[in-house]
């Protein structure tokens, strides 16, 4: 019997707290600090050009082969009167995000930093109708880092 | 001949007519917001927030799923026996609906004022368990067949603490009108006078609405939903149409015997308003408990069920009437009786509560494993082998 009572007890007390429940896709739970999604491509504020070459090294190590990457001659080096360092520079890149695992060794080949996996929760929210949208070409690559939203990788 | 319906002078059937569609109408306006109000209740019970998406704040969902439920394609299994299947939803919805005939919602504000109004209500809400066993039978199933006879069953075995616990409180009050028994609550509810019947009245609520703890007819993890096994679409949401109806129609029920409906602590001068508020808090209440009642007590089984019903329930009630009786024929003064009858009332409870006790409290010992068992268990079977 006092079992009974104590359990009402129990009961009437989570009936007085708050809901545990998120509504997701309006409110979204902060994301871990290292939490991964998708790579994306890094700009260069200060020559206001992609960091990435197009040296292919990331498309070599993927492992599930889901980059394509064209290089051309950096039409703005200083060799051609611009100021920029890089004698090369990316001309085409398309990451298919429906065939990356997000296993994070393009990242961790890639040796101009130029590129990282977004953190974000847009990062994660990627759903489309058709497969053929999970294709990001070079803009929508760098777009998000452009824009500022992706915040800064802490170290492992 | 002409009848009075708020004020209009109409024809007796047409007024006949108009109360049955008020009926109806409120009915599944009622069920579906007490649908939305158990989902909504039970989910804060469990720290979650219940339906939000459909409409503001998920008020609609109700709505949703009887469109859905009606427009689902209503199944009749071939082995099934037509007549008896098709009709066992009428026979439990239309006795739900009957009762609704005598319960007093405000002054002056109910279908029809019976002198035996408990005992029209009592004889009509037992006759749905036909419907229920038609339902078992008609299936042509097993699960529910079983369920059926647990519905029986339990019915019969609570109907009578139920009917027992009215009638006590029919003679202390001394009338069986619903709105007699109202109206003489305006000083001090029955509950305090007759704590007891409250309780045997609650708890065989409980058992007559198939609510848990003691929804052993419909539960899911033994006979998968009882008699509406077979059931789908329009027919099964008359079943559950009618399981709210009685869920609301008892609560008011309560609210009206034991918590003194509209009369109790505001009195008659208050206007209609306030009375429709006060009966509407307290059968919410009363429904509250209900919904607490169910997230936090699990199923009991058919034999505990049975036990606490034959061996405690009744016989406490049977002595609560007998009690009142003995109380009541010599009628002592006012002040005298109606403390001699909560004194008795109150200790039939504290009774109740120590069986109660006794039963659940102690744990029984488990029994000991012996050595004996040891020695008995064959030899493993690579030895006999060999």
């Amino acid at each position: 019997m006092r079992g009974l009572l104590k359990s009402m007890g129990v009961t009437l007390s989570v009936f007085a707290r708050k809901p545990v429940t998120r509504q997701y896709p309006e409110t979204h739970r902060p994301l871990p600090e290292r939490d991964r999604a998708f790579p994306l491509l890094l700009w260069d504020e200060n020559l206001d050009e992609p960091f990435c070459t197009g040296c292919h090294a990331c498309e070599r190590a993927c492992p599930v082969e889901c980059m394509t990457v064209l290089m051309k001659d950096n039409p703005a080096h200083r060799s051609q009167g611009g100021t920029s360092t890089r004698r090369k520079i990316i001309d085409k890149f398309w990451i298919d995000y429906g065939r990356c695992m997000r296993c994070n060794i393009c990242v961790e080949v890639c040796n101009f930093d130029a590129i990282g996996m977004n953190n974000t929760w847009q990062g994660h929210e990627q759903s489309v109708y058709d497969r053929a949208d999970l294709i990001q070409d070079l803009p929508q690559l760098l777009a998000e880092h452009k824009a500022g939203d992706v915040k800064p990788w802490i170290a492992p | 001949m002409n009848h009075d319906l708020f004020g209009f002078e109409i024809n007796v059937w047409a007024d006949a007519a108009a109360r049955l569609g008020l009926i109806v109408s409120l009915m599944t306006v009622v069920v579906m917001g007490l649908i939305y109000g158990e989902r909504k209740v039970i989910a804060r019970f469990q720290q979650r927030l219940g339906p939000t998406r459909t409409g503001p704040a998920g008020l609609l969902q109700s709505v949703a799923d009887a469109l859905k439920l009606v427009a689902k394609e209503d199944v009749r299994p071939k082995s099934a026996d037509p007549w008896v299947f098709e009709l066992a939803p009428y026979f439990v919805f239309v006795p739900i609906f009957l009762m609704f005939v005598a319960v007093p919602f405000a002054f002056h504000w109910e279908i029809r004022v019976l002198e035996l109004g408990i005992f029209y209500v009592l004889a009509v809400s037992s006759v749905n368990i036909v419907g229920w066993v038609m339902a078992g039978w008609g299936s042509d199933n097993r699960y529910a067949m079983l369920g059926a006879l647990r519905a029986a069953a339990q019915a019969i075995s609570y109907e009578l603490p139920l009917v027992m616990s009215l009638i006590a409180v029919g003679m202390v009050a001394d009338s069986f009108n619903l709105t007699d028994i109202v109206r003489g609550q305006g000083q001090v509810p029955n509950i305090v006078w007759q704590p007891l019947p409250f309780f045997i009245f609650f708890v065989a609520m409980l058992a007559e609405l198939n609510r848990t703890p003691f929804d052993i007819p419909v539960g899911e993890s033994e006979v998968v939903g009882g008699p509406f096994v077979e059931y789908s679409g329009i027919r099964w949401s008359m079943f559950f149409l009618a399981e709210y109806a009685a869920l609301f129609i008892l609560a008011l029920l309560g609210a009206a015997i034991f918590l003194g409906g509209w009369a109790w602590p505001l009195g008659e001068e208050w206007g209609l308003p306030w009375q429709l508020a006060l009966t509407a808090i307290k059968a919410g209440a009363i429904i509250f408990a209900i919904f607490w009642v169910r997230v936090t007590l699990p199923r009991l089984r058919i034999d505990q069920l049975m036990a606490f019903s034959w061996k405690v329930l009744l016989p406490i009630s049977f002595v609560q009437v007998l009690a009142n009786g003995l109380v009541l024929v010599y009628e002592p003064p006012q002040h005298i009786a109606d403390i001699l009858l909560a004194a008795i009332s109150g200790a039939g409870l504290v009774l109740v509560v120590m069986i109660m006790n006794r039963s659940v409290g102690k744990p029984r010992p488990r029994p000991v494993l012996t050595n004996r068992a040891a020695a008995a268990t064959p030899p493993a079977r690579s030895e006999a082998a060999r």
